[in-house]
């Protein structure tokens, strides 16, 4: 890795990202499309419900889709280079050392019959010359910067005498040990209770200062995304449908999908008998409706909406894949998309009126 | 760890009892009788009192139970077992002489079955649907569903009759040579081969399932995502947890290991415990059937203890 990538251009740059997992009933575009960047030391929220593609975009970037699923399209370029043209044995040099990854569930995610050190130390053996000693130490001192009590002791015991929490944080020491440059943690506070969840949280804010790494963050929960990232991507159903920071996601959501989730939050300062819900469900991924693949639950939809938005400006730096104004108004009547945007959508225009 | 191990023999009394029980029952009720060859016209009825007067027949049955229990456990006495009432000598000094042969049977089957279904199950999961599996699947199939008396004449047929290279059984080429190591193996090679193809069709099945539930756990990605070789996700991360449940099947296999092979000592005629019992059953021994199922029931007590204390060994999640 030169300097010279290091201090252009993004860390971490995804282009037109297609996986699709070839099953017997059908192809499931499960990612199509998908583009977003993250700048060096800055924290990326990918937000989305269960099944939007958000964890297999995060196993891309590791390159760990496994059959029936394979990345069809794009690139995903690290400093500038894209993984994607990497061989396996390269690929397995950035794993764990120049990208490391958490995952959900920290009860599975340690091999219970290895010590926490010695999962540790493997990570760190990997990817340095470190001796098994060496590695031991640097396990003890990881455990001991993610904040685990008597880390000498806690380093020879099994992930099984550990609580979630604990094993949360021997993933995250486990994953940092080797100083990544950017780190994907798939919703790592999900399976924890709340009182645990802003302890992880605390901690990675904290690591993330004092490493100056990236993070990649993966979650349902708007409310980490709001403590925690620079930035937002807003994913449905395979495709980005929004992305700006996090002030103007928050404070000016353009797409009504992203309108939709933060009203479905509940609040402390106010009171309502039910909470608000985004009617009906995510479309089946052997079934995806044509045009925009929100529309079929979406409380503005328009005739236009056969025809699939393309991802539009909305501000600076704020871009929104749906057809409603900036302002958030209906087109004008009989509007047509422009020919440029409706060449992006790539469909023949068809809008009947209703 | 001891104080366990302590508390499971003395808890293998009580079953050992039973075992006892039963199959003093079993043989006792089983049709025909141990005086039946000597019941022919020439042979007075009086003398057929007297034999059953001198083996206790005609005790009362909780009598005869309580006696010969009694004896049973006084193992350092070479009586303990009884007279074989086929060949007129201690119980205990014939299966003494019998067991280095099934053990050396048995044990270099359970061995060779380790080594290569290991090997074959771990292939067959981690290229799951490949050809290499599809090969492993058919072997095991054939092998697992052929009962062993038909692999068993079918081996010997292949090796003796056709190909002339293996003898037709027994252990020895000459009883009065002494044991030569080369040719032992060579007496073993068909009967081994005959056991091990059996159970290396089962165990690499058992392997390949269980190491496809491996594969699938969240630590074998937690591991890749380290970036490690895919050869050691496979045989450190993946192949130490497949192996916990194979510990079972190990514990399983210990009775055999003693009890022998019945069906397969019996086609090779190897001089070990399982054609031994299976001769005393057609002759009504009662003193060895009596000895042959419950060195059975032992064995099966023991494999169970054994593979109870190799989990505590093999998974740090088991503590005693």
């Amino acid at each position: 890795m030169t300097t010279v990538s290091r201090s252009v251009g993004p860390l971490l740059e995804i282009q037109g990202l297609k996986t699709h997992f070839f099953t017997q009933d059908g192809t499931v575009r499960a990612v199509d499309g998908v583009s977003f960047q993250i700048g060096h030391a800055k924290t990326l929220g990918v937000v989305g419900e269960s099944g939007c593609g958000k964890s297999i975009t995060s196993l891309s970037v590791m390159r760990l889709i496994e059959r029936p699923g394979k990345i069809v399209e794009g690139s995903i370029k690290l400093n500038g280079e894209d993984l994607l043209d990497k061989s396996d044995e390269e690929m397995r040099d950035i794993r764990g050392d120049q990208v490391s990854m958490i995952f959900q569930e920290p009860m599975t995610s340690l091999n219970p019959v290895f010590t926490c050190g010695e999962q540790i130390s493997e990570a760190v053996q990997q990817h340095t010359a470190a001796s098994r000693r060496e590695g031991m130490d640097r396990a003890v001192e990881m455990l001991s910067l993610v904040g685990i009590p008597d880390a000498k002791r806690r380093a020879r015991e099994y992930p099984h005498q550990l609580s979630g929490g604990m094993r949360q944080r021997v993933m995250i020491a486990m994953a940092l040990s080797t100083d990544p440059d950017l780190l994907i943690a798939d919703e790592p506070t999900t399976a924890l209770d709340v009182t645990i969840q802003a302890q992880i949280l605390e901690l990675m804010r904290d690591l993330r200062e004092k490493n100056r790494m990236a993070i990649m963050l993966i979650t349902h929960d708007l409310g980490v995304v709001a403590e925690m990232v620079d930035e937002v991507v807003v994913m449905y159903a395979g495709k980005v449908v929004e992305r700006g920071d996090v002030r103007t996601i928050f404070g000016n959501p353009h797409h009504p999908y992203t309108q939709g989730l933060l009203h479905s939050i509940p609040r402390l300062d106010e009171r309502v008998d039910r909470l608000e819900v985004i009617k009906g469900t995510v479309p089946s991924p052997y079934n995806l409706p044509t045009g925009c693949l929100f529309k079929r639950r979406c409380p503005f939809r328009m005739p236009i909406c056969d025809v699939a938005p393309p991802m539009r400006q909305i501000g600076e730096e704020h871009t929104s894949r749906c057809w409603l104004t900036p302002a958030g108004e209906a087109p004008e009547v009989g509007a047509d998309p422009t020919p440029e945007e409706a060449e992006a959508a790539g469909e023949q225009l068809t809008v009947e009126p209703r | 760890m001891l104080t366990y191990i302590i508390r499971r023999i003395i808890l293998a009394i009580p079953i050992l009892l039973g075992v006892a029980i039963i199959s003093f029952l079993l043989v006792y009720l089983a049709p025909g009788d141990p005086l039946a060859q000597f019941r022919v016209p020439n042979v007075r009825p009086e003398v057929l009192d007297r034999l059953a007067e001198i083996y206790g027949f005609n005790k009362p049955l909780p009598e005869q139970f309580i006696g010969w229990i009694t004896n049973y456990v006084q193992v350092w006495n070479p009586d303990a077992w009884g007279l074989s009432i086929t060949y007129r000598r201690p119980v205990l000094e014939l299966i003494a002489e019998r067991t280095p042969a099934t053990l050396l049977l048995m044990g270099t089957s359970l061995a060779l079955t380790v080594v290569i279904a290991v090997p074959l199950g771990m292939l067959a999961a981690v290229k799951q649907y490949s050809w290499a599996d599809k090969i492993v699947t058919t072997f095991a199939t054939i092998g697992y569903a052929m009962p062993s008396f038909v692999l068993g004449t079918f081996l010997l047929y292949i090796g003796a009759i056709w190909f002339r290279v293996f003898p037709f059984g027994g252990m020895t080429s000459s009883l009065r040579v002494e044991s030569n190591p080369l040719d032992i193996a060579w007496h073993l090679a068909l009967p081994v081969a005959s056991l091990a193809i059996q159970s290396i069709a089962g165990w690499s099945r058992y392997i390949r399932a269980s190491m496809l539930e491996v594969l699938h756990q969240d630590y074998i990605r937690t591991a890749k995502a380290k970036g490690l070789s895919a050869n050691r996700v496979n045989f450190r991360h993946a192949l130490r947890n497949a192996l916990i449940p194979v510990v079972t099947l190990f514990g399983l296999s210990l009775p055999a290991l003693i009890a022998g092979a019945v069906i397969t000592e019996t086609i090779f005629s190897w001089p070990g415990l399982g054609s031994f019992g299976v001769t005393a059953i057609g002759q009504r021994d009662y003193p060895v059937i009596m000895a042959f199922v419950l060195l059975g029931g032992i064995a099966v007590v023991i494999g169970n203890l054994v593979a109870d204390i190799l989990y505590g060994v093999v998974d740090p999640r088991i503590k005693y």
